[in-house]
């Protein structure tokens, strides 16, 4: 068994070393991949650094924002609406927020939608795509035709139908977006496993015995994780972008807590007038989504099998 | 082939013909000299002999002359442009024409225009009250305890023409008809304002109302005027189409009628050239459904609109004013924002820390959200600023029940109860504005004494229905009210608690402190007495602290300068700056 697992071209070490060099080389030339990494990288950075969590959640303390000195929560209604200056660079909300720790903490749910439900999405699509082009036959043609309903609608009005039935929340929406990302991660993983289970490394763990759970777990989910990954990164941006589509109107987080797409909704009706309300959470997500898309474009080049041929 | 000679005298002869035809058929006005022949007056001097003396007389004598005019001819005379009044409102569609149901702001607006009732509010100003179907103010008298009105009806009011029954003359039978529908919890929202009241034709044209508990008439004349539930109805025209196609097919005796509905889109109005008041001005009313300001706003703006439903901001106010040939009306009624707490649940129940939320609490920064002149601090629950028996700063202040912000107060209230750590509560709130700002203002403050609140952001509907199931320990409502009997009645009688009662209405407070006081006022006939037990009321409610009373929201419309709504805009009940005969657009 250890000689035929020898032979799957994922473990071979010598052969490994050497393609991940070149997939390093093939990233690093790659200037707008390396754009999209350091934008991604830059709000999560500002994420996670928002306020001092790491330190106050072991402490038992109330966390105290980092980056910015205003806590995002805090109102100032006699002051609502006021133009950037040097105390507040981005303004002041319709509450009298300031806008700019709004967005810092605003990233946070955008990544946590962001990364969660393409995890979430991820997992489901990945494990129903893979059992399907495995095991073929009439259970492939059900999950798979199953999987072409759910595909036939545009995502938002899919995250739109889950959370009529769920509910708002944050959890709910990563829930939400991650049913909805799931087919296409299943369609995915259902093509690449039809295509890997006909190679002569399978075949010969079947030979010597190995079940369906070790076959798929240990012969064919490695092979296809490449293509996965760069499905998820790319995805990852239309999470995000869903995120903001559900809680502009009005099915996202509930208030106070930031949200860009809340935040740009609550900026409209002073669109004439108080224009940052609106246009500052606009422009972060699209450095975020440009950031994702970019970075998801560069790990194709590098991880999709195809490419690389 | 034609030879250059004919081809040269066809384009001739068409040029002429264009010319001609350019001419004939030219809608545009011009201006031509033609010579008239008129007879004018002239005075002449005559020399005339007069015994024998020649002299020169003075003497007037009509003469024919030919005179030079310039006229405006047209070669085809212009089709008249009609002149429809465009409006645009916030809401998404329309709900209901039959004004018995008529709740919703926009619903009450077409009511408006469509329907007359016995009396009228006075157009732009609600707080006066004059004859409308009536011809006179009714008197009333005392017949075996019983009180009666009697109301003489004008002559010659039609009622709209419709597909099923061609225009007739509006009757007592009508008005007997109308006010039993409205009296009716079936068919009507406003049932439980008119228990107790028997209404009789007389004849055609007198009608009788009888109310077994004589009120006065503060109380009983908003029952019989252009609003809700005093809307008068055309009974042969309702009973021809039945009340569901009433709803959308409304005829009443306004100055408008309804000519077509378009859902999410619009309802048209044609102008009754039978008005008892006069042919309206406009032709026409274009009521149209657009709930994005923005759209509203870059409708006006163009020229698309002749008058916006605007954004209760003083911001959007003060910078749609300094737009050229654009004027912003800010207008009563007031609406009132009130935050009513649940005296049944834990740890609402205690008066500690129902006062200790009010003293946490700053009405000038609820305040701010809006911005004057949108809105205004209100001390009491009936809005002093608009009607008898509200309670003003002053005399709260006096009574020490401001309430004033005082979060160390407040702090020691909560310890006090025994939640020196706050608390934390779960509540809806509407989309809405004037809920959502509201709400999200109250989680922020009371967060600063450890009080904190989760809010979850419902549709407005939604809303309405869940806090009528109790959902909410704090509810915050908005909402206008015609009197103060109808304000106490409806949020603090133990006959409208939520879910319980027997006829549940708003009293989300479960508090049933006032019932006496509120039913003695009722049934007082001196006036000033009255409004001193409703502020009685309110003052025993402020001291317990079962509701805290933040704001009145005032009307935004902004129009064009060409409108001239023809009245003052002072206040309207049904919220809207209102269309009426006299309206306008002046080019």
């Amino acid at each position: 068994m250890s000689q035929i697992q020898a032979q799957s071209p994922v473990v071979h070490p010598v052969r490994l070393r050497s393609q991940r060099q070149r997939m390093w080389h093939t990233f690093l030339s790659n200037r707008p991949a390396i754009v999209g990494l350091v934008l991604v990288i830059i709000v999560i950075l500002a994420a996670v650094f928002a306020d001092n969590w790491f330190i106050a959640l072991p402490r038992g303390e109330d966390p105290t924002p980092l980056i910015t000195t205003f806590d995002p929560l805090k109102q100032d209604a006699r002051n609502r609406l006021a133009e950037p200056d040097a105390e507040h660079i981005m303004g002041l909300d319709s509450y009298g927020r300031d806008t700019w720790a709004r967005i810092l903490y605003g990233a946070r749910v955008s990544l946590a939608v962001g990364l969660g439900s393409v995890l979430l999405g991820g997992v489901l699509g990945t494990f129903v795509g893979t059992l399907a082009g495995y095991i073929g036959g009439k259970t492939e043609n059900i999950i798979m035709r199953a999987v072409d309903v759910l595909m036939a609608f545009p995502s938002l009005i899919m995250g739109l139908m889950v959370l009529a039935v769920l509910g708002a929340g944050l959890s709910k929406m990563i829930l939400a977006i991650g049913i909805v990302l799931s087919p296409t991660f299943a369609r995915v993983a259902h093509g690449a496993t039809l295509t890997i289970k006909e190679n002569d490394f399978v075949n010969a763990a079947i030979a010597v015995g190995a079940n369906r759970m070790r076959i798929l777990r240990v012969h064919i989910l490695p092979n296809i994780l490449g293509e996965l990954i760069v499905l998820g990164s790319i995805w990852t941006a239309t999470a995000i972008r869903v995120e903001a589509n559900l809680s502009f109107i009005g099915l996202g987080v509930s208030p106070p807590t930031p949200a860009w797409g809340s935040m740009i909704r609550d900026g409209t009706q002073h669109l004439g007038y108080a224009p940052w309300v609106s246009i500052f959470p606009g422009v972060a997500i699209l450095i975020t989504v440009l950031g994702f898309n970019l970075l998801g474009d560069g790990l194709r080049d590098v991880l999709d099998p195809r490419l690389q041929q | 082939m034609l030879s250059k000679k004919t081809t040269l005298i066809v384009i001739v002869l068409l040029a002429v013909l264009a010319l001609i035809a350019a001419q004939c058929g030219s809608a545009t006005p011009q201006t031509v000299t033609v010579v008239e022949t008129v007879t004018v007056i002239e005075t002449v001097e005559v020399v005339k002999e007069v015994e024998g003396k020649t002299v020169t007389v003075v003497e007037t004598v009509e003469v024919v002359k030919e005179v030079e005019k310039e006229v405006v001819v047209t070669a085809t005379p212009e089709p008249k442009e009609k002149v429809v009044l465009r409006y645009a409102d916030k809401a998404a569609d329309l709900g209901t024409m039959d004004p018995h149901f008529a709740a919703a702001t926009n619903d009450r607006n077409l009511a408006d225009m469509i329907f007359n009732g016995l009396l009228r509010y006075k157009p732009g100003d609600g707080s006066e009250i004059e004859p409308d179907l009536a011809e006179a103010m009714p008197e009333q008298e005392i017949v075996d305890g019983k009180q009666v009105w009697t109301f003489h009806l004008r002559r010659g009011v039609l009622c709209h023409p419709s597909d099923e029954v061609p225009a007739y003359e509006l009757t007592s039978e009508d008005v007997v008809y109308s006010l039993q529908k409205s009296a009716n919890p079936d068919r009507s929202a406003y049932a439980g304002e008119y228990d107790g009241m028997t209404v009789e034709a007389v004849d055609p044209y007198t009608v009788k109302i009888t109310l077994d508990n004589p009120i006065s008439p503060v109380l009983f004349f908003p029952k019989v005027s252009d609003y809700a539930g005093g809307f008068i109805v055309c009974k042969k025209a309702i009973e021809a189409m039945g009340d569901e196609g009433f709803k959308t097919h409304p005829v009443g005796t306004g100055p408008f009628m309804f000519e077509s509905y378009s859902a999410q889109d619009k309802v048209m109005l044609t102008a009754n050239e039978n008005y008892f008041r006069g042919r309206p001005q406009l032709d026409g009313v274009e009521y149209r459904y657009m709930p994005e300001l923005n759209s509203r706003e870059l409708g006006l703006l163009s020229g698309e609109l002749d008058v916006i439903n605007g954004a209760a901001e003083g911001v959007w106010v003060e910078r749609m004013n300094q737009k050229e040939g654009i004027r912003v009306d800010v207008y009563g009624v007031g609406e009132v924002a009130t935050i009513h707490f649940n005296t049944s649940v834990e740890p609402l129940d205690n008066k500690l820390v129902r006062q200790a939320i009010a003293y946490a609490l700053d009405r000038d920064e609820f305040l701010a959200l809006f911005g004057e002149p949108v809105a205004a601090n209100v001390y009491s629950q009936v809005p002093a600023q608009f009607l008898a028996g509200g309670l003003t700063k002053k005399e709260v202040d006096d009574l020490g029940l401001e309430y004033a912000l005082d979060r160390d107060k407040a702090k020691a209230l909560l310890a006090e109860a025994g939640y020196p750590d706050g608390f934390s509560l779960k509540m809806i709130s509407s989309e809405r504005e004037s809920y959502l700002k509201n709400y999200q203002s109250m989680q922020a403050q009371l967060a600063e004494v450890g009080i904190d609140i989760e809010i979850e952001v419902v549709d407005h509907s939604s809303m309405h229905k869940l806090i009528r199931q109790d959902v909410n320990p704090i509810v915050i409502y908005v909402a206008w009210r015609p009197n103060a009997d109808v304000y106490l009645t409806r949020f603090y009688h133990a006959d409208s608690i939520v879910v319980t009662a027997t006829k549940p209405d708003t009293n989300f407070s479960h508090y049933t402190g006032i019932d006496d006081l509120i039913e003695a006022a009722r049934i007082e006939l001196d006036a000033d007495k009255q409004v001193e037990m409703w502020k009685q009321a309110q003052i025993q409610l402020l001291d317990e602290m079962i509701s805290y009373p933040l704001q009145y929201q005032n009307q935004v419309t902004a129009r064009n300068i060409n409108v001239d709504f023809g009245h003052e805009l002072k206040s309207v009940l049904a919220l809207y700056p209102q269309i009426t005969e006299n309206t306008r657009i002046t080019k």
